[in-house]
């Protein structure tokens, strides 16, 4: 379930944009995760999503960071600290390496992904440990033509033009999650202004479902602001799964491109 | 009556004291009521009936001292990540071994 919730938090965004005009190779965001348990919202973990500029031999990509580790009053009830990461392209976002180690209470997990987009092929890699002895899995998978993976979706809908989208327009989009291709429908709601901890601002409001799948759970109580700007910052997310709902509020941001 | 309100009261009070040092604090308002409105309950009847009142003191005392610390935690709690030692090093180590593996991947930018 843990899983879920943290890859959910995750998760967010997406639709659809060529170029990327939103997302800075040295920005910083840092949000807290809040659970609600009996109507009370409670801070349970940190999630930081962070980019920077990576330098291969032949070309230079952006590495964008998500990690999320419980507060210390849970660690030692429930110790999560998880890391996914992608490395794309600074100009489109494209991924072309996906990584994912989380490691949550006594569950380990690594995942790996290798887009090869001529190919259309994902090259994947799989390891966990278990009582019995560590396992690990190697498959190939076929995906379409814009299928990403869960990092590099939740960049992707910061570069969306909002300006020229009419509330109510729905897009789709695809990303590989635990070996399965799923789809995320992001709908666009309306504009709306909130009070959050890097001040007062002006937001798009978001539904965001998923298609045949049962993580997030009613209609239109999946929602996510971004800052009404150049930047167009997540601020606010609400989302609701099966063993309850929870937010995710903004601590800080730096870095940002524009 | 009233012993049945002191054995309510008790038990909602002993929930809300071990709720209080959690770190799920913020649930220990609601036995903390429940043992306060049982409590006060049973105050009523023990002064109603002139009946001993030192058991009925016992919880909204525990309730009482429940609340205080619930509500300090509410209010001064500060939430901070710790240890994470493990999980920067595990950060490097992850971006050293992607630049080895995205030497082998095809990128077309």
């Amino acid at each position: 379930m843990f899983q879920k919730l943290i890859a959910l938090i995750i998760l967010f965004p997406v639709l659809g944009i060529s170029q990327n005009t939103a997302i800075g190779t040295n920005e910083k965001l840092v949000f807290s995760a809040s659970y609600n348990i009996s109507g009370l919202p409670t801070e349970i973990a940190q999630v930081t999503m962070e980019t920077s500029k990576v330098n291969t031999s032949s070309s230079t990509l952006m590495r964008l960071k998500c990690s999320a580790a419980t507060y210390s009053s849970f660690d030692s009830y429930f110790k999560i600290r998880d890391l996914y990461e992608s490395y794309v392209s600074p100009k489109s976002l494209t991924p072309y390496l996906y990584k994912r180690d989380i490691n949550e209470g006594t569950y380990n997990k690594f995942e790996q992904y290798k887009f090869n987009h001529k190919s259309r092929h994902v090259e994947r890699t799989m390891r966990k440990k278990k009582r019995s002895g560590d396992i690990e899995e190697k498959k190939t998978v076929t995906i379409s033509d814009n299928t990403r993976d869960i990092v590099s979706t939740i960049y992707h809908i910061r570069n969306f033009d909002f300006q020229n989208a009419n509330p109510g327009a729905v897009q789709k989009f695809s990303f590989l999650f635990d070996n399965q291709p799923m789809t995320i429908n992001v709908k666009y709601l309306s504009k709306e202004t909130l009070n959050t901890d890097i001040g007062r601002k002006e937001c798009y409001k978001m539904a965001i479902s998923l298609n045949k799948s049962d993580i997030l759970k009613g209609n239109n109580d999946n929602l996510l602001w971004l800052t009404a700007d150049a930047n167009k910052v997540p601020v606010y997310a609400k989302f609701k799964i099966a063993v309850g709902s929870g937010e995710l509020n903004i601590k800080s941001a730096s870095g940002l491109k524009n | 009556m009233k012993k049945l309100f002191v054995v309510l009261g008790f038990i909602a009070a002993i929930l809300s004291a071990v709720l209080a040092v959690t770190p799920l604090f913020k649930i220990a308002y609601f036995p903390s009521v429940a043992a306060l409105a049982f409590g006060l309950a049973a105050l009523y009847l023990s002064r109603r009936k002139q009946l001993p009142r030192k058991s009925v003191h016992l919880v909204l005392l525990l309730t009482l001292m429940a609340l205080t610390v619930t509500t300090y935690k509410a209010i001064f709690n500060t939430v901070e990540v710790s240890d994470t030692k493990d999980l920067i090093q595990k950060e490097d180590a992850s971006k050293q071994e992607a630049i080895e593996t995205l030497e082998d991947i095809e990128i077309d930018e």
